[in-house]
């Protein structure tokens, strides 16, 4: 599913050359849901960047179900992330000015993959899924942030991606409300998406199949 | 409507106080642009439809006398549509005891048949009786009379006849009477009989046949009709050929909407900078939800068509707003400009492609405007857009231009804050004071043009040493003259002139096309000016001579030209011209140029000249009086009147400095008047440019504010500083505007005199315009933050902390 080959980035900083990631090789197979587990600044935000074609990497080759990523330009890679990459952050970032079913319809349609009139509907039931189906017309800055999470999780499952990617989904939230919304997760690799998350939590082993560990910018075990 | 369109209509929601602002601001450059494009369309239409509606004589001849038999034979040629005798003859008039004011006199034969040149009743009696007289409805004001109101009339012969004003008529073709400072009356022959006058008809108004509009089928035409006119032993002494199918003052008024027009364009593009500052400063607190967007699978363009989509709103919501408002702009336009003009609107209807090319342009500005902002604004890359950490980071500092900036305002931090507040966001502080600095400088602008103007006819007139011209009805020996002058009390000096007409013998410029020129230009002959003979040792006329040198004693084929003369015939000094002066040529030397700005062309040459033709012969007197106000300048010229008379002479009208004065002024007036329109409403697109800067920057700042507030500031500093800093946006626009006043103004000032008058301007700076600008600007820049800053204060700060 993801294919990582020799994959180092570099950042010029006003303080020297930076480097991110270095010589990282991974594979992750469908369906698997894996842990990235690191320091802050460890290059945890870095490797997803990588994965969902975010960010490109200064030297190696990253290719997701099949496409080449770091070859696509940006509109054609904003494109492709659309319809194969659902992307959650840790600050949830809906839009503000759109109802929660309004943030969960947007990607459909960017991508213009389900049919117009469908949208709305698919997007009420991917908030059902998710629990704040109840949610569906509030704006943003009335739901609580566990609320807004998972309008942001329904969010990524917008175009059925195949691959859904996390970068500290639970590291806004308390701890009862982050449990469940790792449950959600789980579920979501139990129905054969590939699931990522980046966390520097150390009770995420609970739920996830494979744990990866990194410490400045190298991966440590796989 | 898909997800992004609405994110588009919520976003400008969300801000809509200053969504209305700009709506406003681009609304106000459509609207003056609407306003002027409607009223070009209106009053080109309305002016020469109605003066053609008057069936305007194609040609004017002034001739001896003209008799039933004569005018029977030229309606034979098929090439003649109509004509019609009439005489026009000067005089004065007086209502009560006002002094008497110059008087046109229009005699027509029979009322009931006028086919040419047409006159419209309008109130009172028509025909004018035997004894009663019409005024033209805008002369009223300048004869001070009314209808109903008996007057004194005179010719040249002086025979004093009362007359009542029975009614009042609207002649179209003529220039407007209040400018003129004239009287225009219409009588019948039996009343111009009763004023001492043979009952003859001297002028013949022609209208050709076809190709009424055809400048040199006339000319043929009117050739054929002068021959015939000779052939039957009549003199023909001026034919006047007036620019076919136009009104008078149909080029003059182009040129007014012309320059309203651009300047309509120039506030639309002052909007549009408007729309620049509002979509930069969107684009940049929506960087994080552009990079949020890109995340979840936008392209560049579908996030670029969002906010493209909020320009064609704030286009879309200008034009509804600005069309009834330009219709109402233009319709108060249309009418000044017709009341002003001396004609009727008959309709305001607007042709469809005015509304048209209104809603295009008012649609396109502010896409192009948004052009540069939305594309920028979307081109970041996810990672860097996504890891934006709001507005409140900026480099402030980096430069040494802002590390300058720190030593200002020493212990006032008040002040040093507001400073460098207003140069954290340079682009658009650069677009803020750009819009405010045109306000201003078009302020300035006036008020030095208006200035200069003044000037310019302060100098003019300042040449002129004489209080009273009074015009001759013929030649009269200058000796008869002075008895009656040494018997008036109260004249310092007088001198006895000759002024006549000339044009240049020049058989290659003969044949000159008719064109415009002057202030009402296309109403007569242009070969034709005036000629002034002047003894050599003159001392009531100073000429500011330029190139060569004034007339000197001893002097008998010199001549000094003005400005306006050399420029029309393109004579310089030095040259010799032929001038045809009554029946003969005569062969002159340029021997000086002088300086008159807004004068028609003159020529100056000595009297001795007219002398040796006319012995002792003058048929004008330039007086300079010992006092020189109103009614004493009333008091000699009455006493001369009679003292005159009593030798025989007769005067025909008279013009004292102030009354020649007085039209100029009117002129001046209008130019001042459209140049303080004009700076109000850039004035007013600056306030609105300043106001929506000022919510920007608070908007940004609320964190700041937040901060401050927790270190103790109450919301009364934090109002302060916001205001304090649109104060320096205000004052540093004043400063640019001061700087740019002198070039801006002198550029502005010579572009309008050089169009409208054909001359250049005495320019001259008004100082107290940069102190009242000073005072405008700077209330202007407080009231526009005082909004801005009263809802900075009102942020709570646990409120402006949490934003994000």
């Amino acid at each position: 599913m993801i294919s990582l080959r020799e994959v180092s980035k570099t950042y010029e900083t006003p303080a020297g050359k930076f480097a991110a990631l270095k010589n990282i090789d991974l594979e992750i197979r469908p369906g698997e849901f894996v842990g990235v587990v690191g320091k802050s600044g460890s290059g945890k935000s870095t490797l997803l960047n990588m994965v969902a074609g975010i960010d490109r990497p200064s030297s190696g080759a990253v290719a997701v179900a099949g496409t080449e990523i770091h070859a696509l330009s940006e509109n054609k890679l904003a494109a492709w992330r659309g319809r194969n990459v659902g992307f959650v952050f840790q600050f949830f970032q809906l839009l503000p000015t759109l109802t929660a079913a309004e943030n969960v319809m947007l990607p459909m349609d960017f991508c213009k993959t389900f049919p117009l009139r469908e949208r709305r509907k698919r997007a009420l039931a991917l908030l059902e899924r998710v629990e704040v189906g109840a949610h569906a017309d509030k704006l943003p800055a009335t739901l609580s942030g566990g609320e807004q999470q998972r309008v942001a999780i329904a969010r990524a499952l917008a175009n059925e991606p195949p691959l859904v990617l996390a970068d500290e989904p639970t590291g806004n939230l308390d701890s009862v409300t982050a449990t469940s919304i790792l449950d959600l997760f789980r579920g979501m690799a139990n129905q054969g998406t590939t699931v990522m998350i980046a966390t520097h939590e150390a009770d995420i082993a609970r739920v996830i199949d494979r744990r990866i560990e990194i410490s400045d910018g190298s991966l440590l075990q796989q | 409507m898909t997800t992004p369109w609405r994110k588009a209509v919520r976003d400008f929601w969300h801000e809509r106080a200053r969504t209305v602002l700009v709506v406003l601001a681009i609304a106000l450059g459509i609207s003056a642009f609407a306003a002027v494009m409607s009223s070009y369309t209106i009053l080109t239409r309305e002016l020469d439809l109605g003066y053609l509606a008057t069936n305007p004589a194609s040609a004017v001849l002034r001739l001896d006398s003209i008799d039933e038999e004569t005018v029977k034979a030229i309606l034979q040629n098929p090439e003649v549509n109509d004509a019609e005798p009439r005489r026009t003859i000067r005089g004065q008039i007086k209502a009560g005891p006002v002094q008497w004011r110059n008087l046109m006199l229009f005699v027509v034969q029979d009322y009931g048949n006028i086919r040419v040149s047409t006159l419209v009743p309008e109130h009172g009696a028509w025909p004018p009786a035997n004894g009663e007289i019409l005024i033209e409805r805008d002369a009223f004001q300048v004869a001070k009379a009314s209808i109903g109101e008996a007057v004194i009339v005179k010719t040249a012969n002086g025979v004093e006849q009362p007359l009542v004003i029975s009614g009042s008529v609207h002649d179209v073709g003529q220039a407007q009477a209040r400018m003129e400072n004239i009287v225009y009356g219409y009588i019948n022959l039996a009343t111009l009989v009763q004023l001492g006058e043979e009952p003859k008809l001297d002028q013949l108004n022609i209208l050709v046949a076809q190709n009424r509009f055809d400048e040199n089928h006339i000319r043929r035409v009117v050739a054929d009709v002068e021959q015939l006119i000779k052939s039957r032993g009549h003199e023909v002494r001026r034919i006047d050929i007036p620019a076919p199918g136009k009104h008078p003052h149909s080029d003059l008024t182009g040129i007014l909407l012309l320059s309203m027009s651009s300047f309509g364009l120039f506030v639309l593009v002052l909007s549009g900078i408007l729309v620049i500052n509002l979509l930069t400063a969107m684009m940049a607190s929506q960087v994080r939800q552009i990079g949020v967007m890109k995340a979840i699978g936008g392209t560049r363009w579908q996030i670029a068509r969002i906010y493209f989509g909020q320009a064609l709103f704030l286009g879309i919501a200008a034009v509804i707003v600005s069309v009834p408002l330009g219709i109402l702009g233009s319709r108060a336009l249309c009418r000044y400009m017709a009341m002003f003009l001396n004609f009727d609107i008959n309709s305001f209807a607007v042709p469809l492609w005015v509304y048209l090319l209104v809603a295009v342009v008012g649609l396109a500005a502010p896409l192009i405007a948004a052009a540069y902002p939305v594309w920028s604004g979307t081109a970041a890359p996810v990672r860097v857009a996504l890891s934006d950490f709001g507005l409140s980071q900026t480099t402030f500092g980096a430069s040494a231009f802002d590390r300058a900036l720190t030593r200002i305002g020493g212990t006032l931090r008040l002040v040093a804050v507001a400073i460098r507040n207003s140069f954290r966001r340079r682009t658009r502080l650069v677009l803020t004071l750009s819009t405010l600095t045109a306000g201003g400088l078009f302020f300035l602008a006036a008020l030095n043009v208006r200035a200069s103007l003044v000037n310019t006819l302060d100098r003019m007139f300042a040449a002129r040493k004489f209080d009273l011209m009074i015009g001759l009805a013929n030649p009269y020996e200058l000796e008869k003259i002075q008895k009656a002058i040494s018997k008036t009390p109260g004249i310092k000096r007088a001198e006895g002139w000759f002024t006549t007409e000339a044009s240049v013998a020049n058989p290659s410029t003969a044949d000159h096309d008719t064109h415009t020129s002057g202030l009402h230009g296309g109403g007569s002959d242009v070969n034709r000016f005036s000629v002034v003979a002047m003894p050599a040792d003159t001392q009531l006329l100073d000429l500011e001579i330029i190139e060569g040198r004034n007339l000197a004693p001893g002097d008998t084929d010199a001549i000094v030209i003005n400005n306006a003369l050399a420029g029309k015939e393109k004579m310089r000094v030095g040259e010799t011209v032929v001038l045809r002066m009554g029946p003969a040529d005569t062969t002159w030397r340029v021997v000086g140029l002088s300086r008159e700005s807004f004068s028609p062309a003159v020529a100056y040459i000595p009297l001795s000249f007219i002398q040796q033709r006319h012995p002792g012969m003058v048929n004008n007197l330039r007086l300079l009086l010992d006092n020189s106000d109103p009614d004493s300048i009333d008091d000699v010229k009455a006493s001369l009147d009679r003292n005159l008379e009593q030798v025989g002479v007769r005067a025909r009208g008279s013009v004292t400095k102030a009354e020649s004065r007085f039209g100029f002024d009117q002129h001046m007036l209008m130019i001042y008047v459209f140049l303080i329109v004009m700076s109000t409403i850039i004035g007013g697109v600056g306030g609105l440019g300043l106001m929506t800067t000022m919510s920007l920057n608070v908007f940004e700042r609320r964190r700041e504010m937040g901060v401050m507030r927790a270190l103790g500031a109450t919301p009364r500093t934090v109002w302060l500083m916001v205001v304090a800093e649109g104060v320096v946006i205000g004052l540093l626009s004043w400063i640019i505007a001061a700087l740019l006043a002198w070039p801006i103004s002198k550029v502005i000032g010579d572009f309008i005199t050089k169009v409208l008058f054909r001359s250049g301007l005495d320019f001259t700076f008004e100082p107290l315009g940069l102190l009242i600008w000073m005072v405008v600007s700077i209330s202007l820049s407080a009231a526009a933050s005082f909004f801005p800053a009263w809802k900075a204060s009102r942020v709570t700060v646990r409120e402006a902390l949490a934003y994000e």
